[in-house]
C-alpha cells in the first residue's frame, strides 16, 4: 500500500495487458494502452500526463477491432504504433496511425498503415527499431521471427527475412538490442535465444526455462535482464552467458515483465502476478564483482536491492513502461484495466 | 737452766727486734704482736709507760724481785749498749767502703763518652759495608739459584722424554689415550725444538706411537659401536693432537643429520604412535610401544647434540640448524598427518610427542630458540587443525545430506546427526583447550580466538554450502555455475526442505548451544569472533530463502504440468467435456508428494490445528456463499452475461474481503502446503488468462476446478483463500470464453462422481497389484 497515495490512476473500461511509452512525443509524457476484451469493442487510449504531473488525461480514444495482446509505439512518429491482436481464434498484427486532428473528430478511426500478415500461429510481439528513424520492424510468432521493412507513405510492409525457431521453442516475446541493432533476443520455452539480423540466424542462447520478460540495459552494453516465472529476475552479461551476474528475488508469484530505466543505469522495474510492481536497484558495481563476497553481505545487499514495492493493485500487473521523457516516471497496468503512473523519485538512493 | 736459756734467747730476740726497728722507719709493722700481748709489761712496746710500769712493779713485786729485776735490767742495758756500738761500727765500715767504691767509679766513668761515640761510628760503617756486599752479590746468587732449579727441571724433563716412547707404548696397550695425548702434547714443544739433537730417536719413537694413537682414535671416532661419549672424547683428543677436526666434525654432523630421518614421525605411522601413546598411558606395562622407542631415539639424539656441542663449540650453528630442521619436519609431517581425518586425541598425542622432543632438544640447545620456533609452527599447525576439523565437520554434514538425497525415502534424521556432530566438534575443541602442554597454555587465547572464528566461518560457509546444495546460489556463482547448474537439476526438492529445516534448527538450537558452550569453555579470548546474533540472522535468512526455494521448485514442477496442459490443446476448438482431465490427478499427486515431504520434515503447527477446525465450521458458510453467488452468476450469465460480468466480478470482489493470497510462509506443514497450493492455483489462473476458450473448453475448466475443490480443501488450512482462488480461475476462464455456458450442476456432479469412482477403482487396482506382487 506504500505507493497508493503517490500514484495517479486511470481506469480503462475493460481488462488490459499492454501499455507503451510514446517515445516520439517530446512535448508530453504520454502512454498508449489497449484493452483486452474478447467480446466487447476494444479501445486504444492515448494518455497524457498533465504538465503538473498530477493528472492523467485521456488525450485520445480510438476503437480497435480486436482484443490487443501487444502494443508498441513507434520510436520516431508519435502517431504510429503497432498492435498484436486476436479474434479469439486467430491472431494478427498491424501498424496503425492515429489520424491527424483526432481531437476534433467525433469518433476518430485508426488508420491501418500496414498488416504484418505473414504469420500463421499465435503472434507474440512486434518490436520497433530501437531508436532513431528506421523503417525496420520485427514480429514474432511462436515459431518464427520476421524482419519487416515498413513503408509508411505507401502504407505497406514487406518481409525482408525470416527464420524459424523450430517447433519446440515456442517463442513468447523479445527485445531488440539498443547497442547492437543487429541483435535481437527472443524468449522461448526453455531458453533465451539471440538472432543476428544480418544473417537471420540464431547465434547464441541462454538456457533458462520459462522466461516471461526480457529487456536490454540501454545504458550498458551486453547486459540483459530476464524475468522468470518462479525464479525471479536475473541479470546477464551476454559475454558470459553461462551464469547470471546477479539475481533478484522477483515476485511472490510469477515475475511477468521487467524494464530497465532508460536513463539511470541499474534501475529496474518488475511487474508480477502477485499484484505488485517492484523497483530494484542493481548497481553497476554489484553486478561486476560481488559474487565472491560472503553470503551475509550478499543477503544484506539483496535486501537493499529492493527500493520499493508498489502493491496497490487489485490484479496481476502485466503492463509496464518507463517514460523516456521523464525517466523517473513509469506507467503500470494491471489486468483489471487500471493504469497507475508512479514516480520513483522518493525511492532513489542517490540520483 | 732451761728456763734460763729461754729468756736468754728471748732476750737476744728482743734485741734484734729492737735493732731492726731502729732501722725500719715504720714501727707498726713489727710491733703488733708484742704490743697486744704485753700492753703494760712490754718495755719494748711503743705505748710503754714507764711510770705506770714502775707503779705496777712496785705494787706487785717484793724487793727481791725488784732487785732481781733491776740487775736484769741493768745487764740488758749494758748488752744493748754494746750491741749498738757494734752496729754503728759495722755500718761505718760499710759506709767508708762505699764511699771508696763511688770514688773509683767516678774516675772510671770519665772518658767513656768519647769511646762510645767512636764505637757508634764504627758500627755504622760496618753496616753500610755489609749492605754493599749483600747487594752486589744478590743477582748472582739469584741466578745461581735459578740455574740450579732449571737444572733440576731439565733433569726431570730429560728423564720424561727419554721415557716418553715407552710410556706411550704403555698407554696404547692400556688404551689410556687421554694420558698418552697429555704426555705427548707436553713433550711436543721440546721435541719440536730439540728434536734434531739428542732426542732424535726419542722423538721418532714417540711420533710413531702417537700416529698409532691417532689412528686408533679415528677408528674409535667413526665406529658406531662406541658410545657417543667415547667418541666425543676421541674427538677432543684428536683435536688436541692438531689433527684437522673440521672434516671429522662435518662427517659426524652428516651422520647426525642422517639419523634425523629416523627420528621423523612418519605420517602413516603417526596414528599408530598416537594410539600407542594413549594406550601406554592407560596401561603402564605397555612401554615398548613405538612412542617409547621414538622418545628414546630423540633422547639419544639430544644427547649426541649435547656431546657435539661440547666437543665442537663452533658447531652450534649447525646443531641449531639440525634441531630446527627436526622441529620443522616434525611439524610438516604433522601437517601431512592432519590432512587426513584425525581425532583431537590423536592430534594431541602427536603434538605431545613433538612437544616432548622439542623440550628435550631445548634443554640441550637453549639458544636455538626451539620453543619459539615450535610455538610458531605449532600455531600454524593448530590453526590448520582447527580449520580442518571444521571443514571435516562440514564435509560430514554434506555427506549425510547427500546420502539422504540418494535414498530419499528413508528420511535420515539430519537434526540428530547434526547435533551429534556439533557435540563431537565441541568435545574435540574442548579437549584441545584442556591440554596443558606448555605450548597450549601460551596459545590458549589465540586458540580460543581461532575456535570462535572457526565457528563463525564454519556456520557462514555452512550456510553458503546449504545454498549451493540447494542449487539456489549456483547460478550466481560464475565459477561453479556450469557444474552446479547441471547438478541443480537433479537436486531433490526434499533435500531443499531438509536444508531449510536444518537451518531453522541451527538458528534456534545449535547456535545458542554453541554460544553457550563458547561462553562456558572458550571465553576469555580477546577477540569476540563468534557472533551468534549475526549467525542467527544469517541462518534465519537462509532458512526462509531455502523454504521459499523449496516452494519455488515444487510450484515450478506443477507449473510445468499446467503449462503442458494449457499449451497443448486448441481450446477454441475444444470438445465437450467427458470426464475430469488427467492433469488434475497429476496436480493432486504432486501436492500429495509435497504433503508427504512436508510431513516427514517439518513440524506440525499445533495451534494451527485448532484454528483449522474453527475455520472448518465458519468456512462452510463462506463456501456456500461463494457457490450460491457463483451459481447465481451462472444462471444469469446466459442473458446479459458478458457486459455485466466484469462489473459483477468487481462487485463480488468488493464485497468479499480481499483475500490475502500471498502470506508469509511459516515453518509448519500446513503453511507450506497452503502456500504451494495457493501459488499453483494462481498459476492456473494465469495460464487460463492466456487462453481463449469455447464453450466446451470453459466447461472442461469448470469441471476440473469443481473436482479439485474437495481434495484441495482437505489438504489446506486456509479454505477461504482456496475458494477464492478456485473461483478466480473460473472467472478468468469465463472472461476468456467466447460463449459462457456453464455445465448444469447435475451433469457436473455425475462427471465428478464418475471420476471419483474411477480413481477409487484405480486405487483398488493398484492395491491389488501391490498385494499380488
Amino acid at each position: 500500500m506504500q505507493g497508493g497515495s503517490s500514484g495517479i490512476g486511470y481506469g480503462l473500461k475493460y481488462q488490459a495487458r499492454c501499455i507503451s511509452d510514446v517515445k516520439a512525443d517530446t512535448d508530453y509524457t504520454s502512454f498508449l494502452t489497449g484493452t483486452l476484451s474478447l467480446k466487447e469493442e476494444n479501445e486504444v487510449h492515448l494518455l497524457r500526463l498533465s504538465s503538473g504531473g498530477s493528472e492523467l488525461i485521456c488525450e485520445g480514444l480510438f476503437s480497435h477491432p480486436n482484443e490487443i495482446w501487444d502494443l508498441a509505439s513507434c520510436p520516431f512518429d508519435q502517431r504510429i504504433f503497432s498492435t498484436v491482436f486476436s479474434t479469439g481464434e486467430s491472431y494478427g498484427a498491424a501498424i496503425w496511425q492515429i489520424p491527424e486532428l483526432y481531437g476534433q473528430l467525433n469518433s476518430p478511426q485508426l488508420e491501418r498503415v500496414a498488416s504484418l500478415d505473414a504469420h500463421v500461429g499465435k503472434i507474440n510481439c512486434v518490436l520497433w527499431w530501437p531508436s532513431g528513424r528506421c523503417d525496420k520492424l520485427i514480429s514474432m510468432d511462436e515459431q518464427n521471427i520476421f524482419l519487416w521493412s515498413l513503408d509508411c507513405s505507401n502504407k505497406s510492409a514487406e518481409v525482408l527475412s525470416k527464420d524459424s525457431a523450430g517447433m519446440l521453442h515456442s517463442l513468447s516475446g523479445g527485445a531488440w538490442d539498443p547497442h547492437d541493432v543487429n541483435a535481437v533476443a527472443a524468449t522461448g520455452e526453455s531458453s533465451v535465444q539471440f538472432w543476428d539480423l544480418r544473417t537471420m540466424k540464431k547465434v547464441n542462447s541462454i538456457e533458462r526455462a520459462h522466461v516471461r520478460g526480457v529487456d536490454y540495459n540501454p545504458k550498458r552494453e551486453h547486459i540483459l535482464i530476464t524475468a522468470e516465472d518462479e525464479s525471479g529476475i536475473h541479470v546477464w552479461d551476454l559475454r558470459k552467458a553461462k551464469a547470471p551476474v546477479q539475481e533478484l528475488p522477483g515476485h511472490t508469484h510469477w515475475t511477468w515483465a521487467v524494464k530497465c530505466n532508460p536513463e539511470y543505469d541499474g534501475l529496474i522495474l518488475s511487474a508480477g502476478t502477485d499484484s505488485a510492481v517492484n523497483l530494484w536497484y542493481a548497481s553497476a558495481s554489484s553486478t561486476n564483482n560481488k559474487a565472491p563476497e560472503s553470503p551475509v553481505e550478499s543477503t544484506r545487499e539483496r535486501v537493499n536491492l529492493l527500493l520499493n514495492s508498489y502493491t496497490d493493485y487489485e490484479d496481476s500487473v502485466y503492463g509496464l513502461a518507463w517514460s523516456s521523457r521523464e525517466p523517473w516516471v513509469f506507467a503500470s497496468l494491471s489486468y483489471d484495466g487500471r493504469v497507475v503512473i508512479e514516480s520513483v523519485k522518493p525511492f532513489l538512493p542517490r540520483l | 737452766m732451761a728456763t734460763e736459756a729461754a729468756p736468754m734467747d728471748e732476750k737476744a730476740k728482743r734485741m734484734r727486734d729492737l735493732l731492726s726497728s731502729f732501722y725500719t722507719p715504720d714501727p707498726s709493722i713489727s710491733t703488733p704482736t708484742s704490743s697486744i700481748s704485753t700492753s703494760f709489761d712490754n718495755i719494748n712496746g711503743p705505748s710503754f709507760d714507764a711510770d705506770q710500769y714502775m707503779d705496777l712493779m712496785i705494787k706487785k713485786s717484793n724487793l727481791d724481785v725488784l732487785l732481781q729485776r733491776h740487775v736484769q735490767m741493768a745487764a740488758e742495758i749494758k748488752n744493748l749498749d754494746t750491741d749498738l756500738q757494734m752496729l754503728v761500727y759495722e755500718n761505718y765500715n760499710k759506709f767508708i767502703s762505699a764511699t771508696d767504691t763511688i770514688k773509683r767509679m767516678k774516675s772510671n766513668i770519665f772518658g767513656m763518652e768519647g769511646n762510645m761515640d767512636q764505637l757508634l761510628h764504627k758500627i755504622m760503617s760496618v753496616q753500610s759495608r755489609s749492605d754493599g756486599v749483600n747487594t752486589s752479590l744478590f743477582e748472582k746468587r739469584e741466578h745461581i739459584e735459578k740455574l740450579h732449579r732449571t737444572r733440576n727441571l731439565l733433569r726431570k724433563v730429560q728423564q720424561f722424554i727419554y721415557d716418553l716412547p715407552a710410556r706411550l707404548q704403555k698407554c696404547i696397550k692400556s688404551e689410556a689415550y687421554g694420558d698418552a695425548v697429555r704426555f705427548y702434547t707436553g713433550a711436543m714443544p721440546i721435541l719440536k725444538v730439540y728434536g734434531d739433537t739428542s732426542f732424535k730417536d726419542c722423538r721418532r719413537a714417540s711420533e710413531e706411537a702417537i700416529e698409532t694413537i691417532i689412528k686408533n682414535l679415528q677408528t674409535k671416532l667413526f665406529s658406531d659401536s662406541e658410545s657417543i661419549q667415547a667418541r666425543a672424547e676421541a674427538a677432543v683428543l684428536l683435536k688436541q693432537l692438531d689433527v684437522p677436526v673440521d672434516s671429522l666434525k662435518d662427517k659426524l654432523l652428516e651422520k647426525l643429520e642422517q639419523s634425523l630421518d629416523g627420528l621423523q614421525i612418519n605420517p602413516d605411522e603417526a596414528s599408530k604412535l598416537a594410539e600407542h601413546n594413549v594406550s601406554s598411558k592407560d596401561e603402564e606395562s605397555n612401554n615398548q610401544g613405538p612412542a617409547k622407542i621414538h622418545e628414546d631415539a630423540v633422547r639419544g639424539f639430544s644427547e649426541a647434540m649435547r656431546a657435539y656441542r661440547e666437543i665442537f663449540p663452533d658447531s652450534e650453528e649447525r646443531l641449531f640448524k639440525l634441531a630446527r630442521a627436526l622441529t620443522t619436519t616434525h611439524f610438516e609431517n604433522m601437517e601431512l598427518y592432519i590432512r587426513k581425518r584425525v581425532s583431537a586425541a590423536d592430534f594431541l598425542g602427536i603434538f605431545r610427542i613433538i612437544w616432548e622432543d622439542v623440550v628435550l632438544m631445548d634443554e640441550v640447545l637453549p639458544e636455538a630458540a626451539l620453543s619459539d620456533l615450535s610455538a610458531e609452527a605449532a600455531q600454524v599447525t593448530l590453526k590448520q587443525f582447527v580449520a580442518r576439523t571444521f571443514s571435516h565437520l562440514q564435509q560430514d554434514i554434506s555427506d549425510t545430506l547427500l546420502k539422504f538425497d540418494i535414498n530419499q525415502k528413508e528420511v535420515v534424521d539430519g537434526e540428530v546427526l547434526k547435533v551429534v556432530l556439533e557435540a563431537s566438534g565441541k568435545a574435540e575443541f574442548r579437549q584441545l583447550l584442556d591440554e596443558n602442554t606448555g605450548i597450549f597454555v601460551k596459545m590458549n587465547d589465540l586458540l580460543i580466538g581461532w575456535i570462535q572464528k572457526g565457528f563463525q566461518d564454519f556456520f557462514r560457509s555452512l550456510e553458503s554450502h546449504f545454498l549451493v546444495l540447494s542449487g539456489k546460489t549456483s547460478s550466481s556463482n560464475e565459477t561453479e555455475g556450469l557444474v552446479e547448474g547441471k547438478s541443480s537439476e537433479k537436486i531433490h526438492a526434499g533435500l531443499i526442505l531438509v536444508l531449510a529445516q536444518l537451518s531453522v534448527v541451527i538458528e534456534q538450537k545449535v547456535i545458542p548451544r554453541i554460544a553457550e558452550e563458547i561462553t562456558a569453555s572458550f571465553s576469555g579470548g580477546n577477540s569476540q569472533a563468534f557472533i551468534p546474533g549475526e549467525l542467527c540472522r544469517v541462518f534465519h535468512a537462509a532458512s526462509e530463502k531455502l523454504l521459499q526455494h523449496y516452494i519455488d521448485t515444487r510450484t515450478q514442477k506443477i507449473s510445468n504440468v499446467l503449462r503442458k496442459r494449457f499449451k497443448t490443446p486448441n481450446w477454441v476448438k475444444h470438445k465437450e467435456p467427458r470426464e475430469v482431465h488427467m492433469y488434475v490427478d497429476m496436480l493432486l499427486q504432486q501436492l500429495e508428494e509435497v504433503g508427504k515431504e512436508v510431513k516427514q520434515i517439518l513440524p506440525q503447527g499445533t495451534f494451527r490445528k485448532h484454528k483449522r477446525s474453527d475455520s472448518n465450521g465458519s468456512n462452510t458458510t463462506t463456501s456456500s456463499r461463494s457457490t450460491t453467488l457463483h451459481s447465481d452468476k451462472m444462471a444469469r450469465s446466459n442473458s446479459q452475461r458478458a457486459r455485466s460480468q466484469l462489473f459483477e466480478t468487481h462487485l463480488a470482489k468488493l464485497f468479499k474481503q480481499k483475500v490475502e493470497i500471498f502470506t508469509k510462509v511459516e515453518f509448519t506443514q500446513e503453511s507450506v502446503v497452503t502456500t504451494t497450493v495457493k501459488l499453483c492455483l494462481k498459476s492456473l489462473q494465469e495460464y487460463v488468462r492466456l487462453q481463449t476458450f469455447n464453450r466446451s473448453g470453459f466447461q472442461q475448466i469448470q469441471l476440473d476446478i469443481q473436482f479439485l475443490k474437495a481434495p484441495l480443501k482437505e489438504t489446506v488450512e486456509d479454505e477461504a483463500a482456496i475458494d477464492f482462488l478456485l473461483d478466480e480461475v473460473i472467472v478468468a476462464a469465463s472472461e476468456r470464453c467466447l460463449d459462457v455456458t456453464p455445465l448444469e450442476p447435475p451433469i457436473l456432479d455425475k462427471l465428478i462422481q464418475a471420476k471419483l469412482a474411477k480413481s477409487k477403482e484405480h486405487n483398488n487396482n493398484n492395491n491389488k497389484t501391490t498385494v499380488s506382487s
